[in-house]
């Protein structure tokens, strides 16, 4: 994933393949040493100015790998995925596109 | 003589090939709108789900008034069955004029959301809702008891829950909710001229994929790409199953608003029977994760649940209020769609899409082999 801040963390996002308008779940991997507290993921469809529209539910499983539950991208189109990472108090954004046919 | 022969076959292999008229790219979308019809998986939440003894049942209460307080009124009133569960009327009436369009009751099983509001999770809770809906068929938990243990389904009843004398009230009518749920898993609609189409592409054959005719593939195409259409209407069922503001006006008079989606929210979120409740019959609360993670938003206002497209020739009138007469009606609603009319703060969507004349007939053509009969 991208981010504005200089020299962030790498962070990396794995699915499998999304489905149109069903939940589905992603995995969030953040690399680094930097303890994080809390990570937050969002989404939204920038042409259509619309979000998701249900609330994400993002599990620790280790201190740097998260599972991020009831996601449903509910348009085609393309979504930008946002990550947003807390390190020691200072938060991170990521952002990742995904083209949903 | 071989002259001719010859330019015959190169006319009808030519007229073989034109008559696909999809990209491939368009040919891979329209793969997304099938198989039909699509597995149904038991439903986890109703423990008679798939149960022939219940589905018997159910099918006999839905057509029978026994479920309305006063006799008046079945299920089937308003959910006609030679109607496609539907009827002809703009606004459904109860014991008054509703202020929504009856929606079919095919393909319900397995959906997200219920009713142009999403007001259940289930199609048991809604099934039950309208069971004591004042406006409806205006049961209390009490009188349907009584009602179902002086009808002479009461000996089908026990033999699928048994005694209703220790059952409470409100037990017995999640019970009764449940057989109709399961009558109503099982109405669909049937396999039409559109998957004949879509399966001959997937299996590649476009000779077969060529007798879908050509007005209907245009129309397919401008719902595809200009028209935006797919971005609701999606997967087999042609819908998300989510909500949207289509333009249509929701104010029911001077004072009072249809909140559609919002209303619709806050009435399941205040209910007993979502599939995060305790009248669910499932341990694992299966699909509970919705009602549990859903978002509220001011843009909610107004906005309705994406209606199928399955028979939908089958269904009119059209819009959550009926007020579109037949789907050229609709199709020129979106052609001229008022953007002032849409929410400030809600997705960008919806555009006039300013059609052709042929462009719309082309998509009532297409729409109209989304039915069995077109």
């Amino acid at each position: 994933m991208g981010s504005e801040t200089q020299n962030a963390p790498a962070v990396h996002v794995a699915a499998a393949a999304i489905p149109l308008a069903q939940p589905f779940s992603i995995l969030v991997t953040i690399c680094g040493e930097t303890a994080v507290s809390e990570v937050r993921v969002d989404a939204i469809m920038p042409a259509h100015q619309h979000g998701l529209n249900y609330a994400p539910k993002v599990t620790a499983i280790s201190d740097r790998l998260f599972r991020v539950d009831d996601m449903l991208f509910h348009m085609p189109g393309l979504w930008e995925l946002q990550v947003n990472v807390d390190f020691n108090g200072r938060s991170v954004s990521y952002t990742s596109e995904i083209a949903l046919k | 003589m071989k002259l001719w022969v010859t330019a015959a076959s190169i006319v009808l292999t030519g007229a073989v090939r034109a008559e696909v008229l999809l990209s491939e790219d368009e040919i891979q979308k329209t793969l997304s709108f099938g198989p039909w019809p699509p597995i149904v998986q038991s439903d986890p939440s109703n423990r008679v789900s798939r149960d022939s003894r219940a589905i018997t049942l159910g099918a006999a209460l839905f057509n029978d008034p026994v479920l309305s307080v006063d006799g008046a009124f079945s299920c089937a009133s308003c959910h006609d069955p030679e109607q496609a569960f539907a009827t002809s009327e703009a606004q459904a009436l109860g014991r008054v004029l509703l202020d929504r369009n009856t929606p079919s009751l095919r393909n319900l099983a397995g959906l997200r959301w219920y009713g142009w509001g999403g007001k259940s999770d289930n199609l048991w809770a809604a099934s039950l809702h309208p069971i004591i809906e004042e406006q409806e068929l205006a049961h209390s938990k009490e009188s349907l008891k009584t009602a179902i243990s002086e009808s002479s389904y009461v000996s089908d009843y026990e033999t699928i829950f048994g005694s209703i004398q220790v059952q409470e009230p409100e037990l017995v009518l999640v019970n009764t909710a449940k057989t109709i749920s399961a009558y109503l898993e099982t109405l669909g609609t049937e396999r039409t001229q559109f998957d004949d189409f879509r399966d001959a592409l997937e299996r590649r054959d476009l000779a077969a994929a060529a007798n879908y005719p050509a007005a209907a593939q245009r129309g397919l195409q401008l719902f595809l790409g200009r028209g935006n259409c797919v971005l609701c209407h999606n997967g087999p069922r042609f819908s998300n199953n989510e909500f949207h503001d289509a333009g249509v006006p929701y104010f029911l008079n001077e004072t009072e608003v249809d909140e559609g989606r919002f209303g619709g929210l806050n009435f399941l979120l205040s209910s007993a029977y979502t599939l995060d409740g305790d009248w669910s019959d499932d341990p694992d609360k299966k699909g509970a994760w919705a009602v549990r993670s859903v978002r509220r938003s001011h843009s909610d206002f107004g906005t309705f649940r994406t209606p199928s497209l399955r028979g939908v020739a089958e269904t009119a009138p059209y819009m959550h209020d009926g007020s579109l007469i037949d789907l050229d009606a609709v199709i020129r609603h979106y052609s001229k769609i008022d953007a002032e009319r849409l929410h400030a703060d809600g997705e960008a969507i919806l555009s006039a899409l300013n059609l052709s004349e042929r462009e719309i007939a082309d998509l009532v053509a297409f729409l109209a082999t989304l039915s069995k009969v077109p």
